[in-house]
């Protein structure tokens, strides 16, 4: 196998407005994911962290235009792939995690029905085999009385349970080979935000996941991340370990996002 | 505690029940005293559900407080009629977290200004127009602003307005409820730069309402940590952060994850609380910490424990560490 499990190779591309116009948003993009490494994409609002990685799993906005670049999953160009090959990706091969896990929750469903219908669509076999699957993965991301919660709705759950139910679906149900979390502990509070970032952290190691974390938050960075890509209004402007990047920033725009995160005066 | 006579805002005792039905509460604030000095600095830090929001509300009376006291200036609030307390609202104002939903869509930046020097000051239209002109020089705007409506500002330039209303009426008070919270980090810093050097110059005391810790340790002189309702642990800012003793204060400080390079190690020792944040509604007699806390013993479901001072203005709710303070290693930084 590979050292890196997905490159993005000089990724660019453009929204079309309804008149027909492109305005260029992501250029040249170009990053790996080391295998079983935790590798954070960092930017501000409207860098496009969030965008190259919807397009990895071909959820882009339909005004996005790609103008070039490949992203390659062990090998294979993902924006080649036909609906039913994009099918066999998503889920089985990358699954991800969004921001707002109850808005991510079907409201009219059980968590147990949801996590135990993805399961199902996965693996076959019985409802109930398939119930009991769905409990031990909520049980092993440390949600207290997974039977009975099983069988709440996602009304019943806070924020932080809700994101622990929705890593449950996308790392444990889906056996997934890289793990994609947009912004999963933005908008928690900062005790929970650590126990989630701690079970991410299990999660990549027991079960083997490349992991790719988008977030603003340079604390988490530097506290849980190996990797770490700069994004900044559509390019990448640095990659590196985390230590260089924190230690020995070569790059303006991460020198500024770096003393604006630790509120120093500007270097 | 400390019943400090020069204080500009004086809560005493503040509570706020949200009648539930069937009998049953719901408790946001429960018993919160404040003290702030002129040109001083307060942050009341707390996650959510802590009720820090709920106090600002209840001191600028958005929401009726149940019971209590607020003074400025040593004059009570609480008890006044809406044409009094609208007099009040010249020397007390708040910014809001979200400048999109406090700043009407359909005003201009002219009209947003205009507004309370006509309605409070009563300036004749000449003044007005000069002032409004002074207010958007003094948080960087520019008279190119004025005409324009809060979506053709940038959620930066939309917080510098809604602090420039609150400036307008030179209150000498000013409630930020999460000013920089929707913000981008660059923008951030920006706007608590300007914060800073608003209260140099107007001699402004804030009360500064924050979930962002990295915040609270820049801006406050004073800070004041809510849990379910109550304050667990006041002091000095450089004393809470650097020396904390509330499990609750210790807790919170050392899981805010620090963006510099090899403090995560010291972070090792993490204080972790157990499960969620229990009910507020029809919360037991004992300490709202327990059943979370790993220094529990049987005397923390007897009784609420009261702020205990430990000199130097730095007091604790919590009689496990009130009886035996140790000096904790885990502040951080």
């Amino acid at each position: 196998m590979s050292a890196d499990l997905l490159e993005v190779e000089n990724y660019s591309g453009s929204f079309r407005s309804k008149s027909g116009q492109l305005a260029p948003v992501l250029h040249q993009v170009s990053f790996r994911l080391r295998t079983h490494a935790i590798t954070a994409v960092v930017g501000e609002t409207g860098s496009g962290k969030s965008l190259v990685a919807l397009s990895t799993l071909g959820i882009q906005p339909p005004s996005f235009v790609r103008t070039s670049g490949r992203i390659l999953f062990r090998g294979i160009d993902l924006l080649t792939l036909d609906e039913p090959g994009l099918r066999a990706v998503r889920g089985g091969q990358i699954s991800m995690v969004f921001q707002d896990a109850r808005a991510a929750l079907n409201p009219v469903f059980t968590v147990g029905r949801q996590l135990a219908d993805v399961w199902q669509l996965r693996h076959r076999g019985s409802r109930s085999a398939a119930m009991r699957q769905a409990i031990e993965a909520l049980r092993r991301v440390s949600i207290p009385e997974p039977e009975r919660r099983a069988r709440q709705y996602p009304h019943a759950f806070s924020g932080g349970m809700a994101q622990r139910a929705m890593i449950a679906m996308a790392a444990l149900v889906c056996e997934p080979a890289l793990l994609i979390l947009d912004e999963p502990t933005t908008g928690l509070d900062v005790t929970i935000q650590a126990e989630i970032m701690d079970l991410i952290v299990d999660l990549t190691r027991t079960q083997g996941l490349t992991t790719w974390l988008i977030t603003h938050d340079l604390g988490v960075v530097a506290e849980y991340c190996e990797d770490v890509v700069v994004m900044n209004s559509g390019r990448v402007v640095e990659t590196g370990s985390s230590e260089a990047i924190f230690t020995t920033p070569r790059d303006v725009y991460t020198r500024r996002l770096l003393s604006a995160s630790q509120l120093a005066e500007p270097a | 505690m400390s019943y400090d006579d020069s204080a500009v805002l004086r809560v005493r005792e503040l509570r706020k029940h949200f009648p539930m039905g069937g009998g049953r509460s719901l408790v946001a604030v429960d018993g919160v005293n404040l003290d702030i000095a002129a040109g001083e600095t307060l942050a009341l830090v707390g996650e959510s559900g802590s009720g820090k929001s709920t106090v600002a509300r209840c001191i600028v009376r958005l929401i009726e407080p149940t019971s209590g006291d607020v003074a400025i200036d040593g004059a009570p609030i609480l008890s006044l009629d809406p044409a009094a307390l609208s007099r009040v609202y010249r020397r007390i104002q708040m910014v809001f977290q979200d400048p999109n939903a406090s700043l009407n869509p359909r005003m201009t930046v002219r009209q947003v200004l205009d507004e309370p020097l006509r309605l409070h000051l009563k300036m004749p239209r000449q003044a007005r127009e000069a002032r409004v002109r002074s207010l958007v020089e003094m948080v960087n705007l520019t008279a190119a602003h004025l005409d324009r409506y809060p979506h053709e500002l940038s959620g930066g330039q939309r917080q510098r307005v809604g602090i420039a209303r609150a400036i307008a009426v030179s209150p000498e008070i000013v409630i930020l409820d999460e000013p920089t919270s929707s913000l981008d980090v660059s923008v951030r810093g920006q706007i608590l730069t300007l914060l800073m050097d608003l209260r140099r110059q107007l001699n402004l005391a804030y009360l500064f309402i924050s979930h962002d810790l990295q915040v609270v340790r820049h801006v406050a002189d004073r800070v004041a940590v809510m849990y379910l309702g109550g304050i667990v642990e006041t002091g000095p800012t450089s004393e809470v952060f650097g020396s904390p003793k509330h499990p609750y204060t210790r807790a919170l400080l050392s899981a805010a994850p620090v963006p510099q390079w090899g403090v995560a190690g010291a972070r090792a020792a993490r204080l972790r609380l157990v499960g969620e944040i229990s009910s507020p509604i029809d919360p037991p007699d004992a300490c709202r910490l327990a059943g979370r806390c790993p220094l529990q013993q049987t005397s923390c479901t007897q009784g609420k424990p009261q702020l205990t001072d430990l000199g130097g203005g730095h007091a604790v709710a919590c009689r496990i560490v009130a009886a035996a303070p140790v000096t904790s290693p885990s502040g951080h930084g």
